[in-house]
């Protein structure tokens, strides 16, 4: 195969299933087991009452149109694929140029709605796509055929020791990777000591794998182990206290003696 | 004529050598990442399996073996893609610029199945910001194989030569301000390190609310001795309660931390 139709094909990949998967998270709209997505219609709703329109028709219109051109774009990139496949070049650029126009059309509604409602993140999120689509499309219509060449690696002395080394590396990581998980995968449901950083106030230091379970465990066990201890307080430490950012939560108990 | 100084080395040949360089590090020390799992002195890096945990959990898979089978197939991408990467700076490197090529492709190849599946995987577990981060990435992946491809090896025209007198002025001015920005730098860390670990005395603004507010320096240290400083120099107020003030309380980033003790004394 030659890099200029792996190029292609890569690109036809990742937008057919951006846009597919786009428009599968429309039609679940809620969690669901193996499918967490999105709620877009809970964004809608909330985008629409900051606006004043608190009826929820108006959120579930503009979702449904939105739905509507993306399924419509989903398609078009869909064709593309399966053009390519057939190696019919010329009807996939065809297919793909419309999913492309399309697509920016969504991008620019998305960054004008991202104005009105004042959400400058996802005005710089949605204006990147909208160039990402843009540059995917001049890398698919313009890499001259000239530039193009075949991939002659296999067979070669290099690639078959490339090929063990990455077997190996593989190996290697993977082996740690389920001793890492091995080790810690206990954190989900195991209680975390507190340590007494002040005069009765102690600090739980939360492991990244931990979550409500774990805290409901952890106050359970402090409260056995501390029986002449009044919880008075929990406060959880903000991002700015925390040296590991996401990787953990630190969380401060505040009690005092029970005088029994 | 004046006299012209500098590396001879053309300046295609360099964008290149960085493009691969980037990539073997870049896929190396996520390989490291993995490797190493949790932090570890001098390496934070990201807990993967923790993240990848909570991902299949949402989705109902709370099974770690699934995590763990999905880390491996990550981890085996970018293993490949280090390997070929690296492969094609070696070749590079040894003025095999075909095979280099060669290489960088399928480097490049199991970068873009890398970024794509991840970019699924955002879809599914409905993380928006990682499908943007994952997006970039795919995109500057395709980007750099366009640049490497499209710059010609004959290309001997633009070298790295400047005028010697230019030279002596921009050395001069890099020293003035390097010296201005360490003195600076050393300056600030001799007067207000101390600022990491020492106490902030809380202020109080009403009947039983005292206000602490951190500078950027201050962690977990800072706050348990700014509580315990609070207790010893307040010893008949109980705290009943800490608010931190949320960011649209604060001035953007002029703001540090800012947390009000609210308290009731002790009977």
């Amino acid at each position: 195969m030659k890099e200029r139709t792996i190029i292609r094909f890569s690109i036809l990949i990742f937008w057919t299933f951006f846009w597919g998967l786009s428009v599968v998270d429309k039609i679940i709209p809620d969690v669901h087991n193996l499918w967490v997505g999105k709620d877009f219609f809970a964004l809608f709703v909330k985008f629409f009452g900051s606006l004043g329109l608190k009826n929820p028709i108006f959120a579930a219109s503009a979702l449904a149109f939105v739905s509507a051109l993306e399924g419509v774009n989903f398609v078009f990139y869909l064709f593309a694929l399966i053009n390519f496949s057939k190696r019919k070049f010329l009807e996939a650029e065809k297919w793909f140029f419309k999913a492309v126009f399309t697509s920016m059309i969504l991008f620019s509604l998305f960054s004008i709605a991202d104005q009105v409602f004042g959400d400058r993140f996802q005005l710089l999120e949605h204006g990147l796509f909208w160039l990402i689509l843009i540059a995917s499309w001049i890398l698919f219509k313009y890499v001259s055929s000239a530039e193009d060449n075949t991939i002659s690696i296999k067979g070669s002395k290099s690639y078959k020791i490339a090929l063990f080394i990455g077997f190996c590396l593989t190996a290697l990581t993977s082996i740690s990777i389920v001793n890492f998980s091995n080790k810690t995968f206990s954190n989900v449901d195991s209680p975390v000591s507190g340590v007494e950083v002040v005069d009765g106030v102690y600090k739980f230091n939360f492991p990244f794998l931990a979550d409500k379970l774990v805290l409901e465990k952890t106050m359970n066990t402090f409260k056995k182990n501390h029986s002449d201890l009044k919880v008075n307080y929990i406060y959880t430490g903000p991002s700015e206290l925390n040296s590991k950012k996401k990787t953990h939560m630190l969380l401060y108990v505040f009690t005092e003696k029970t005088g029994i | 004529m004046q006299k012209e100084t500098g590396i001879k080395i053309p300046t295609n040949d360099l964008i290149k050598y960085a493009i691969l360089s980037y990539w073997s590090i870049f896929w190396l020390f996520n390989i490291v990442d993995k490797f190493i799992g949790g932090s570890l002195f001098l390496w934070v890096g990201r807990d993967r399996f923790a993240q990848f945990q909570k991902f299949f959990a949402s989705a109902g898979l709370e099974s770690p073996i699934i995590a763990d089978g999905a880390l491996v197939i990550a981890a085996a991408l970018e293993v490949f893609a280090f390997v070929f990467f690296t492969g094609a700076l070696i070749h590079f490197f040894k003025k095999r610029q075909d095979t280099a090529r060669s290489w960088f492709f399928v480097g490049i190849v199991f970068t873009l199945i890398t970024f794509t599946v991840f970019s699924i995987g955002d879809h599914v577990f409905g993380d928006r910001f990682e499908l943007l981060e994952h997006t970039l990435f795919w995109f500057l992946t395709l980007f750099s194989w366009i640049v490497f491809v499209r710059l010609k090896n004959e290309n001997m025209s633009a070298e790295i030569v400047i005028q010697k007198r230019q030279f002596i002025m921009a050395s001069i001015v890099i020293v003035m301000l390097v010296s201005a920005s360490s003195i600076s730098i050393f300056n600030y860390n001799a007067n207000y390190f101390s600022r990491r670990t020492e106490a902030i005395e809380a202020e109080k603004v009403g009947e039983n609310i005292y206000k602490v507010s951190f500078p950027f320096l201050g962690g977990s240290t800072v706050f348990e001795k700014s509580i315990e400083k609070f207790k010893n120099s307040h010893p008949i107020k109980k705290i009943n309660h800490i608010y931190t003030v949320p960011n649209p309380l604060r001035l953007k980033k002029a703001d540090g931390l800012i947390f009000y003790i609210l308290t009731e004394d002790r009977r």
